[in-house]
């Protein structure tokens, strides 16, 4: 494994990256559809997504690489698709890493956020499923979420395409101060 | 500071040891890693052996072994693992966060999806939905609707009266030579035989199979199967895990094998891709003994019981003669959904649109090996070759076409068998033995170098090595006992 891409090859990059991580089965793959216009199959399914997904985007004026990475629960590893996860978050140096988690089931997807901010990532957290999650009269404060962990936080119901379009200014947003983020560290 | 580092200070805090030593080791990283050093200390902490060597490389011996010193000093104040410690204090602090956010009604919902959803994973009844998921969704839909109706519609209306007559005409009529007239309209012709089976059989059985998958897997289906069959698998070395790459393996074997990755342990992976190999038949062959079978109820029967038969007896010793132990079970349970009637269609057609991208090509160019070696002598040979081993299996001479085919893909072997069906040349004894050992033959060329990516080129060899004798040897033996025990079908 690459651990730091050549910095040849990270000034040559000029698309931005973005990845779509978390836990299997909570709508990546329909993040990844809503965002590049691409199909990967969808499911209601865990698993099965294994292969990395690419395509472009074009994000508030900016074209980026998505990047649809198989399920994982946490950053250590144990199967082997977690490993292509992991291995493809040390690899891309992405700009914008989305953290897609079901609403429903908040309580078991946050350690991964944690360990996403442990890891120094620009983490986006997507709160997806919220019509299921409000179905069940589950009331989710996501500004108060948003500040306990410092990080965007998004309602959304991906099926539907709700939350895409906020997702998209706070990407672009993301996106815009890449720049100015990245001179510090140029030698 | 590496490249993308944002702050840490809200991420998860540890107990004193733990951080104590994230300080000193981050004071020994000097490299420059992707990820933050606190994260790169922790997961050293993890034992993590990814990041051990690379660390190891970047920092050198020296160094790495002053972070292990630190590491070992940690572990010191704790009975278990540090892994443990650090995934504990994680997971506390994000409920911790959850349960500030989150407002829980007071009630737990229990609506109609949800006791459905629970029916599916309660064995009593359970089974009795599988049987019946089965028999609406499988054999009625696919079989008798998708493999009966519809492919008579297409390939004897359409293709039969219309199409294939008119294409004929015109083949005749612009090209007087024999050999040219063979390739396109003989009877392994590029139309008659290579569009003739891609459209008018393949397509209406693979349409409807792959329709009925996609609402079966939108709802929530598949997992709840795989709770239902988890204790079942335990006994072949599997865990309910494997039912995923198991389902998908009905409609693609190829895709399936790709997928045993989810699976934790080497072990399992090879017997998940064997058995795909082996007893799992793909929504192509599925189709098309379905529609094969759909007339000889009793045949379809014996089928299903020999190739569960196969897959548990195969299971059971591959995981008697693999050592390992088996892996343990977790799978998330997605709430039941109604399927939406766009996305089911929408996946239907991605399905359709690559399955046919995939095999049209390859029909056609079957139709030219063929043409080909019928031109050079090639193909009469090899079903002289054929032949006794045909024999062996109780079949007619004709049946030595389908097998060739059989090699090639599954499914053309299988719509090679649908012909001689139709045309009254096998009996449903025939046709029994004819679908079982086609359905354990590996099912097509791709699934061979899938097998090859995934496992290595000698474990796919080996696991070719034992399927096409052991095939052969089932299909003799049943023929046998059934001609012993005098069966008719």
């Amino acid at each position: 494994m690459s651990h730091t891409p050549s910095k040849d090859a990270r000034t040559q990059a000029a698309h931005a990256r973005v990845v779509l991580v978390g836990n299997p089965n909570v709508g990546k793959s329909v993040l990844f559809n809503r965002l590049t216009g691409r199909y990967v199959v969808v499911s209601n399914y865990p698993g099965t997504t294994v292969e990395v997904a690419r395509g472009q985007a074009r994000i508030g004026g900016t074209t980026c690489e998505v990047i649809d990475t198989p399920g994982m629960y946490s950053l250590s590893p144990i199967t082997e698709e977690e490993r292509v996860a992991r291995a493809l978050l040390l690899q891309e140096q992405p700009d914008v890493v989305i953290h897609v988690v079901d609403a429903k089931n908040l309580d078991r997807m946050l350690s991964l956020t944690l360990q996403l901010l442990e890891a120094g990532l620009p983490v986006i957290l997507l709160l997806n499923m919220m019509d299921e999650a409000e179905r069940l009269h589950l009331h989710i404060d996501h500004h108060a979420l948003a500040k306990h962990l410092g990080i965007p936080v998004i309602p959304a119901s991906l099926i539907s395409g709700r939350g895409v379009e906020e997702l998209k200014n706070i990407v672009s947003e993301y996106l815009s101060g890449r720049q100015s983020r990245n001179l510090p560290s140029a030698d | 500071m590496s490249v993308n580092t944002f702050p840490v200070d809200k991420a998860a805090t540890y107990p004193p040891p733990i951080e104590e030593a994230v300080d000193a080791i981050e004071a020994l990283l000097s490299g420059e890693y992707t990820l933050s050093r606190r994260a790169v200390a922790l997961l050293l902490l993890q034992h993590d052996e990814e990041i051990e060597g690379i660390v190891r490389r970047r920092e050198g011996e020296e160094r790495f072994a002053a972070i292990a010193e630190h590491i070992r000093k940690a572990q010191a104040h704790y009975r278990e693992p540090l892994s443990m410690v650090i995934l504990a204090h994680r997971q506390k602090q994000a409920q911790a966060i959850a349960q500030q956010v989150v407002h829980y009604p007071l009630k737990t919902g229990s609506g109609l999806a949800e006791w459905i959803g629970r029916v599916c994973m309660q064995p009593l009844t359970g089974i009795p939905i599988l049987l019946l998921v089965l028999y609406y969704g499988l054999y009625q839909f696919v079989g008798v609707f998708g493999g009966g109706t519809l492919v008579d519609l297409l390939e004897n209306r359409l293709f039969g009266e219309v199409i294939n007559p008119f294409i004929t005409h015109w083949v005749k009529a612009l090209l007087p030579f024999a050999p040219a007239q063979q390739l396109l309209i003989g009877e392994y012709g590029i139309f008659t035989l290579g569009v003739t089976y891609a459209v008018a059989l393949i397509l209406p059985i693979v349409g409807t199979f792959f329709l009925m998958f996609s609402i079966l897997e939108d709802s929530g289906y598949f997992p709840r199967l795989a709770m239902l069959i988890d204790r079942l698998f335990k006994k072949i070395g599997l865990n309910g895990r494997a039912v995923i790459p198991m389902v998908l393996g009905f409609g693609c074997d190829t895709m399936a094998t790709m997928v045993t990755r989810i699976l934790e342990t080497p072990r399992e992976r090879l017997i998940a891709t064997f058995l795909l190999a082996l007893a799992i038949p793909c929504s192509a062959q599925l189709g098309v003994i379905m529609a094969l079978l759909a007339s000889h109820p009793g045949a379809l029967l014996i089928w299903a019981t020999t190739l569960v038969g196969v897959f548990l007896l195969i299971g059971w010793l591959t995981a008697k003669v693999l050592p390992g132990t088996p892996a343990t079970f977790h799978i998330e349970i997605p709430p039941m959904r109604m399927p939406i009637l766009s996305n089911v269609l929408t996946k239907t057609y991605a399905r359709m649109h690559w399955y046919f991208r995939e095999v049209f090509p390859l029909f056609i160019l079957a139709s030219v090996l063929i043409w080909f070696g019928q031109m050079t002598g090639l193909f009469d040979l090899a079903l002289r070759a054929l032949t006794p081993v045909v024999h062996l299996m109780g079949l007619p001479d004709e049946a030595a076409s389908a097998f060739l085919f059989g090699f090639f893909r599954r499914d053309y072997g299988a719509a090679g068998l649908y012909r001689l069906q139709e045309h009254g040349v096998l009996d449903g004894r025939q046709l029994l033995v004819t679908a079982v050992t086609l359905t354990l033959f590996l099912p097509c060329i791709a699934q061979f170098l899938m097998m090859k990516k995934e496992r290595g080129l000698k474990t796919a060899l080996a696991i070719s090595a034992i399927i096409f004798p052991f095939a052969i040897t089932v299909g003799a033996v049943m023929s046998l006992i059934l001609r012993l025990l005098g069966v008719q079908l």
